[in-house]
């Protein structure tokens, strides 16, 4: 018996690959993978490095980055002091936690009514709702310049006909930011959408039939099944909200400018304000420092949260 | 191994490098010795047309040397200038603000006028607007244009509200902006969403109320004075009368916008506007442009004359181009604001000027062009230069007009009163041209 196995083995198992040294392997991929790590390397990682080190200089950029002055964690200090930057840093968080609130759940809802009903015409509205993300944003905000004026705007109408006094969209401090979040949020839903649906493709269908079998109704199976299952693209999504969130920039730059009363000046748009408008190139590169950081510390507690969810 | 990983790496590097062909060369002009020089400009493309006509008709003479225009909107040209202004191979000349003019220097960008050029625009130039382009006693560019400001008003609201004549002081202004103020109509728009815009028709009323923004040497503010006190007490009075509608004034990047349309759709009676906004009024309106009045801005009750706030620019040569480049530059713009190379006497730099309703400075340009210069609109502006406030060119200029923006654009949407707008803005003026030394 052990003769037969022993004589059969050969026949049976796949061919085993002939194994390459291990520092012979190690050469060839260096070789292969150092045009792409060079890429990295020159347009990531150093621009990177050099943003943390003008962090810790004056510049104006005028002068050759050679000819910067050394200030140590000044420019970090005199952000900290600084009333507009702290305000940049609060709107900013205000416009990701709003554009978070309202896009997740919005995305999700429409997501489920795009994937389970069987409704003709689907096809399209997903087309639709995606087109609004391939748009340039440039040319969106033209059209959304228009949506917002006041008095004569098509918004400001809609808001008139109905018997209500219309907010000045862009013009009120207390409008302004909000205006520009139901901007982002119409800008980039199709885009979470899309994203939400191929999540939900990859959802058994046994396991809503076995749910139906049970009695589970329409809202059991969405909570018991289709939210626990669809979380990794949730996650997903939460997570590339807040990192396009946080990094406004063209539609502030585009409608506001920061104003009125820095009441939609964010930290994108300051960075961009400070470095080529004030010449304080350290400034900026302080703000761009702990703009980082906040991504990578929000990116880490959603990455902690779904190690936690896989065990 | 790890010897190896680095040969290998090194040779990727190396490979990499010679496929994509970095290495370059700084272009110091031809071996033949032409030079090819670059005027970086925010001018349309009417202004950019005219100006390669000149440089064509330059190059006719100087066939060694081409220009090259390269034009970017207003709101870019700064930012222009910090990503490319550092290399040799940047502008050459650039059309710059007279409040950059004293960090160029400080950074070396601007390259010291030669000594016949400094004669010329002694020579052919107001003394007050060759000191707008020279910083510690020396000059560093040819003044070309300067901007005012005056009220503008719609004669056709005048009218119908009974106005018989633009405001002299303040209590008119208020109570002509009162009877003006009628349903979707507003009396007075003050611009919100655009720093200049914002910052200078205030610092005018401010001139023209006997105070400053900043004290005699530059470095620390003067808004808490009584006189700047009072001019945010105006503004506060006409918001809290509803006689200013901060909704209709927000101006976007292009200076256009709410602001404009406003005005030019007979919903705002008057603002405080700068002449070169005269093309955009008269693209916008047409016809009924000729409903626009323009009068000096009303005094304040501790002021006694009118004086609007000046601005002016300038042509500068960058110091990193080469030597070559420089004297090209400059021979280059000795022709452009010479009295030959223009229509009537006038340089081209001139006409180009005067064709977007901007005026300019040279005296013979002035002459030229005295007929176009004494429209109804501009008259008022070329009478206001006398007795003109110019804006303060110092370090920190730009930070410290954002910081009084913010605070007039909290007065006007009734977010603050008027003293403790002074008072935040006195705090944050100070910190930014403290942090800008």
């Amino acid at each position: 018996m052990t003769a037969v196995t022993a004589r059969t083995l050969p026949e049976t198992a796949p061919p085993q690959p002939t194994r390459r040294p291990r520092s012979k392997t190690a050469k060839w991929s260096a070789l292969f993978l150092s045009p792409a790590l060079i890429v990295i390397g020159v347009f990531t990682i150093i621009p990177m490095l050099m943003t943390v080190w003008i962090s810790f200089n004056k510049w104006s950029m005028f002068t050759s980055i050679t000819d910067m002055t050394f200030v140590g964690l000044d420019n970090y200090a005199r952000l900290l002091g600084d009333a507009s930057r702290m305000q940049a840093i609060a709107n900013t968080g205000i416009y990701v936690g709003l554009s978070v609130l309202i896009t997740i759940p919005l995305a999700l809802l429409i997501a489920l009514l795009l994937y389970f009903p069987k409704l003709k015409g689907k096809g399209i509205v997903r087309t639709l709702l995606f087109a609004t993300y391939v748009i340039p944003t440039i040319a969106i905000v033209i059209i959304w310049g228009n949506i917002y004026a006041p008095g004569y705007g098509p918004l400001s109408a809609m808001v008139s006909a109905v018997g209500l006094t219309p907010p000045g969209w862009l013009s009120d401090p207390q409008w302004a930011l909000v205006s520009l979040v139901i901007f982002n949020v119409w800008q980039m839903l199709g885009y979470y959408v899309i994203l939400l649906i191929a999540g939900l493709t990859q959802i058994n269908e046994e396991l809503y039939e076995a749910a139906r079998i049970d009695g589970a109704g329409l809202l059991r199976q969405t909570w018991s099944i289709t939210i626990p299952l669809l979380r990794p693209s949730l996650i997903f999504v939460i997570l590339m909200t807040f990192v396009n969130s946080i990094q406004v920039f063209d539609p502030i730059y585009l409608l506001t400018q920061g104003g009125p009363a820095n009441s939609t000046n964010v930290v994108g748009f300051e960075i961009q304000r400070s470095a080529f408008q004030y010449g304080m190139a350290g400034d900026a590169s302080a703000l761009a420092v702990s703009l980082f950081l906040m991504v990578v510390a929000v990116g880490g507690v959603l990455g902690i949260i779904m190690k936690g969810r896989k065990r | 191994m790890k010897k190896s990983i680095l040969t290998a790496t090194g040779l990727g590097i190396v490979a990499a490098l010679t496929l994509s062909g970095c290495a370059g060369s700084p272009d110091s002009g031809s071996a033949d010795g032409t030079q090819e020089i670059t005027f970086l400009t925010h001018w349309g493309p009417d202004q950019v047309a005219m100006l390669e006509a000149a440089g064509d008709a330059f190059t006719a003479e100087n066939p060694d040397i081409t220009l090259k225009v390269q034009a970017v909107p207003f709101g870019n040209l700064l930012s222009t200038l910090r990503t490319q202004g550092t290399s040799a191979n940047g502008p050459t000349i650039v059309g710059a603000y007279d409040a950059w003019l004293p960090e160029l220097v400080r950074d070396g960008l601007a390259a010291k006028a030669p000594s016949d050029v400094v004669d010329d625009v002694a020579a052919n130039w107001p003394e007050n607007v060759a000191s707008a382009s020279s910083n510690g006693g020396d000059l560093y560019g040819i003044p070309n244009e300067i901007d005012l400001y005056a009220l503008n008003y719609n004669t056709s609201l005048f009218d119908a509200a009974g106005v018989a004549e633009a405001p002299a002081d303040w209590d008119a202004l208020v109570e002509d902006a009162a009877k003006l103020t009628t349903g979707d109509q507003q009396g007075i728009g003050f611009i919100t969403g655009w720093n200049s815009g914002a910052v200078h028709p205030f610092l005018s009323l401010l001139a023209s109320n006997g105070g400053t923004f900043l004290n005699e040497d530059g470095t620390a503010s003067d808004l808490t004075s009584d006189e700047a006190i009072e001019t945010a007490e105006l503004y506060e009075t006409l918001v809290k009368a509803g006689s200013t509608d901060a909704s209709k004034s927000t101006a976007n990047a292009n200076t256009t916008g709410p602001y404009l349309d406003n005005f030019v759709n007979d919903k705002t009676g008057m603002i405080i506007m700068a002449n070169w906004w005269e093309s955009s009024l008269k693209d916008a309106m047409g016809d009924s442009f000729s409903n626009v009045a323009t009068a000096p801005i009303p005094v304040g009750p501790s002021g006694t004359e009118s004086s609007s706030i000046s601005y002016s620019w300038m042509t500068i040569v960058n110091s990193k181009a080469d030597e070559a480049k420089q004297d090209a530059a400059w021979q280059f713009l000795t022709y452009l604001n010479g009295p030959d190379s223009g229509e009537n006497g006038s340089s081209a730099m001139g006409d180009i000027l005067t064709s977007m309703g901007i005026m300019p400075t040279r005296t013979s340009d002035i002459e030229a062009h005295a007929e176009s210069l004494e429209t109804p609109f501009l008259s008022t502006y070329v009478d206001a230069l006398e007795a003109a406030t110019p804006f303060p060119t110092v370090l920190g200029g730009p930070a410290a007009t954002d910081a009084l923006q913010v605070q007039l654009e909290a007065l006007l949407n009734g977010q603050i009163d008027a003293k403790t707008a002074m008072e935040n803005a006195a705090r944050d003026v100070d910190a930014a041209l403290s942090a800008a030394q």
